[in-house]
């Protein structure tokens, strides 16, 4: 087990260097430039020209990556071209905002969408079944940004249930810490709506559908001619079971919990990564695009590597026949 | 759950200080550090924290702000600032004429990654800053320069704080010490920006002890955010403006900005190279439907390249009347031929066609091409639009090639406080510079040269205006619209000034809060 990980993690170098070669590359030949943005009259060409020589950016693409690579391998990785700040303190101050909200919001999803998924399953084709994936699929179908925006005109306009948007209330700055925890859940509740309303169609599906294989199989038929209860069945013997492709999702969704949402960040205004990522891109921030890229693809990486190993420990057949 | 609600309730019911303005900024401010930001939250929270030479009043008039007073040598070449003394830094240190020099010395110096160095350059030789005694500053050009005055509003940083690091780095670009009214609390990423009162403020000391900028990027939240008076203070968008006009809560007001929006034709392009064109294609757009369809009415028809709220707004500007008739017959005489059974304009046999560019996400320049395209139609010429990001919409138009790769764009241009225009229109300036449509009018280029170097307003007026006509006539630009501000207020602030492109809450000193 052991050589497979450290087989598996020798495998990242070259890949990661692939990656953000290849990043580097698409991102350069993108046409314009943080300097080049400047639309003012009272700016001036020759300034432009100044700034983007000052920073390097008449340099070939191939000397820039290589001086990119060699700084992050010295633990730089560069200054934000718009804020001056150094691109891992630009990342890492968004990180609490945003995992609070990706993993309240997963775990919430994953504890709706289990009962859900298995009630669906289990009563296929039954006016419940087809009740749950009406809704389900009806918050899919709503796009997040306008049912953001109803749920701030109901909850926080209409019935001034909670703050229209924001993480904290500024002035709570120096208060203890529960009063500060119970503030930032406050203003979670609303983006948190949003996401899971969008959220449970996916999984529920996802269960819906392992479940009704799991029915169909015959150790199921097997074990309901020996009389087993139904309960005993559904928990015990198709559940672990369930949980394998869940598991797959849940490998490729860890990128996903760091990189946020841009939709929900910018409508709540969540001080969040993917307000980061998005903005990075248009203004061409170059050292805080690649730190995004490079971060998101190290946990790529280890999200399949995680569920490859929890694969391993629910089905122990998956590492006998490796 | 219940009772979780209502405990979160109780908790934010504590923070409605009576004593605290809540602003919105529209976006995450880059950098607090007036020589190094360019962008309006930046501006916006350096206006507060940061003060210059020289300060705009509500009448876009210049005041002295750090300076005392100041005098200008006859021969126009030399400025002596006396600085007001006894002005402390936000950390206690004296501030002197030191701080200023250096400042402009670090605009000026080319490592510094600002876009303001060649403000304070003239034909390539640099303006010199020289300190005379602690509190006095001399100002020596070659050559009488203008626009210099309103250039000097430029905020002062502290040299203690800066010449000990990096200033394009530099961590105090997040943590600003300035000498204005509002002293820099904290900044919390992509959230707020808390200011505190300068009890040492120079000036009148501000009434209001603590402003809280949050910042919220969707412009719907926004609304919302300040119909529910979490913000006292928010722009308001034209469908939305009556509604709130007639809300009890709210104060509102509408000024131009300085600003404008246009066409802008590509003058190498063998189809606008022709002014007679340009001139028929200007009377073939009814700027007045683009006014009430795309502003509702908030704004007006442009005709010159300038504001109404500037002081060389000429008082009757000249303009081509809409007439698409008038405008047929022009292009008659130019060769194009009218086919009314296609409705298809052409020069020998081939149809008149172009396209026009303008950036994604501006839903007025979109709109205003839409409406463009059907005027167009209607006098037989078919045109494409093209919607692009913004950085690949800017690097096609500032490429530095002859003849540019596009036919027309649709743009729009924010405007200093000074008239001079130069880098917009003088020939010099293509094809690098911003006068990307290649207009070249030696008329103009003499106007913009002697606008720049004349100290006398009413002169200067007067070569302004003229150079506004010569524009106007010649149509490099097809000038669209002029957008209003629409701005809303809680009836909670008092004390504004007169509303205009200067802000209602300035200056900040005299704005206090009632309760309700």
């Amino acid at each position: 087990m052991i050589r497979y990980i450290s087989k598996r993690l020798l495998a990242l170098i070259p890949m990661l260097l692939g990656v953000t070669f290849i990043a580097f590359i698409i991102m350069k030949a993108a046409p314009g430039d943080p300097v080049g943005m400047f639309m003012d009259p009272s700016v001036n060409l020759e300034d432009i020209n100044r700034i983007r020589s000052n920073l390097g950016f008449d340099k070939p693409i191939h000397i820039q990556y290589l001086m990119w690579l060699k700084n992050v391998l010295l633990g730089n990785f560069g200054y934000s071209l718009i804020s001056g700040k150094p691109a891992l303190q630009a990342i890492l101050e968004r990180f609490p905002a945003t995992l609070l909200l990706s993993i309240s919001s997963l775990c919430l999803i994953l504890l709706i969408t289990f009962p859900l998924g298995i009630l669906c399953g289990y009563k296929k084709d039954t006016p419940i079944d087809d009740g749950i994936t009406v809704f389900s699929f009806l918050g899919l179908s709503m796009p997040s940004f306008w049912l953001g925006l109803m749920l701030i005109l109901l909850f926080s306009y209409q019935l001034n249930l909670f703050p229209t948007s924001g993480f904290m209330d500024p002035l709570l700055y120096g208060e203890s810490f529960h009063k500060k925890a119970g503030n930032i859940l406050y203003h979670m509740c609303l983006p948190l709506l949003t996401i899971i309303i969008g959220g449970i169609a996916g999984l529920t599906r996802y269960n819906r559908f392992g479940i009704i294989k799991i029915l169909g199989q015959d150790y199921i038929t097997a074990a309901r001619a020996r009389g087993v209860s139904e309960s005993r069945i559904l928990f015990k013997h198709a559940f672990k079971n369930i949980l394998l492709p869940i598991i797959t999702l849940l490998g490729l969704d860890l990128p996903g919990l760091i990189s946020g949402s841009y939709i929900i960040e910018f409508i709540f205004s969540w001080p969040g990564m993917g307000q980061l990522a998005i903005q990075s891109v248009f203004q061409r921030d170059y050292p805080i695009l690649m730190a995004v890229i490079l971060f998101s693809s190290i946990l790529i990486i280890l999200g399949t590597l995680i569920a490859d190993i929890c694969y391993a420990y629910i089905d122990p057949r998956i590492t006998k026949k490796g | 759950m219940i009772s979780l609600m209502v405990s979160f309730i109780a908790c934010s019911s504590t923070v409605s200080d009576k004593q605290v303005l809540t602003l919105r900024l529209g976006a995450e401010p880059s950098m607090l550090n007036p020589i190094l930001s360019t962008d309006s939250p930046s501006s916006s929270v350096n206006g507060y924290v940061f003060s210059g030479l020289l300060k705009v009043t509500p009448e876009l008039d210049l005041e002295p702000d750090l300076a005392e007073s100041y005098t200008i040598s006859n021969n126009g070449l030399v400025y002596i600032f006396k600085l007001k003394q006894n002005i402390k830094w936000h950390d206690g240190e004296d501030f002197t004429a030191h701080d200023v020099k250096y400042t402009y010395d670090m605009i000026l110096n080319p490592a510094t990654n600002t876009v303001r160095r060649s403000d304070y350059i003239i034909d390539g030789k640099a303006i010199e800053f020289k300190v005379i005694d602690e509190y006095t500053l001399q100002i020596r050009m070659h050559k009488p320069f203008a626009p210099l005055l309103n250039r000097l509003t430029m905020g002062i940083i502290p040299q203690h704080i800066f010449e000990v690091t990096d200033i394009n780095t530099a961590k105090e670009n997040q943590v600003p010490i300035g000498t204005g009214p509002y002293k820099f609390k904290q900044w919390e990423t992509s959230q707020f920006v808390l200011l505190e009162a300068n009890e040492q403020y120079y000036d009148e000391a501000p009434q209001i002890k603590k402003i809280i900028m949050k910042i919220i990027p969707d412009n719907n939240t926004a609304l919302i955010s300040f119909e529910k008076e979490e913000i006292l203070s928010s722009g308001i968008p034209g469908k939305d403006f009556k509604r709130i006009a007639e809300n009890k809560l709210f104060n509102t007001y509408r000024y131009y900005d300085l600003a404008y929006t246009y066409l802008g034709l590509n003058c190498k392009h063998p189809l606008f190279s022709n002014k007679n064109v340009r001139k028929a294609l200007a009377m073939s757009i009814d700027k007045r439907s683009i006014v009430e369809g795309i502003l509702l009415g908030y704004g007006k028809p442009a005709h010159i390249p300038t504001s109404p709220e500037m002081w060389t707004y000429p008082k009757k500007p000249f303009f081509y009347d809409y007439n698409q008739k008038e405008a047929l017959a022009i292009l008659a005489q130019e060769g194009y031929v009218f086919d009314e059974e296609s409705n298809v304009l052409s020069k020998d046999d081939k149809p008149v066609t172009f396209k026009i560019i303008t950036n994604k996400g501006n839903k007025d320049r979109e709109l205003a091409a839409t409406l463009i395209q059907k005027n167009l139609k209607e006098i037989g010429i078919n045109i494409s639009i093209q919607l692009m990001e913004w950085s690949s919409f800017i690097a096609i138009v500032n490429e530095h090639v002859d003849p540019k790769q596009f036919d027309a764009v649709i743009l729009g241009w924010s405007l200093g406080l000074d008239p001079d225009a130069y880098s917009l229109w003088h020939s010099r300036e293509y094809p690098k510079g911003f006068n990307f449509v290649g207009y070249s009018n030696r008329d103009v280029d003499d106007y913009l040269v002697i606008g720049r170097k004349e100290l006398d307003r009413e002169e200067r007026k007067m070569i302004y205006e003229k150079m506004y006509e010569e524009i106007a006539m010649d149509v490099p630009y097809i000038f669209l619209y002029y957008p209003e501000s629409l701005v809303g207020l809680n009836k909670r602030v008092q004390g504004m000034s007169p509303a205009g492109p200067a802000g209602l809450l300035n200056p900040i000193e005299n704005i206090y809060l009632i309760e309700k």
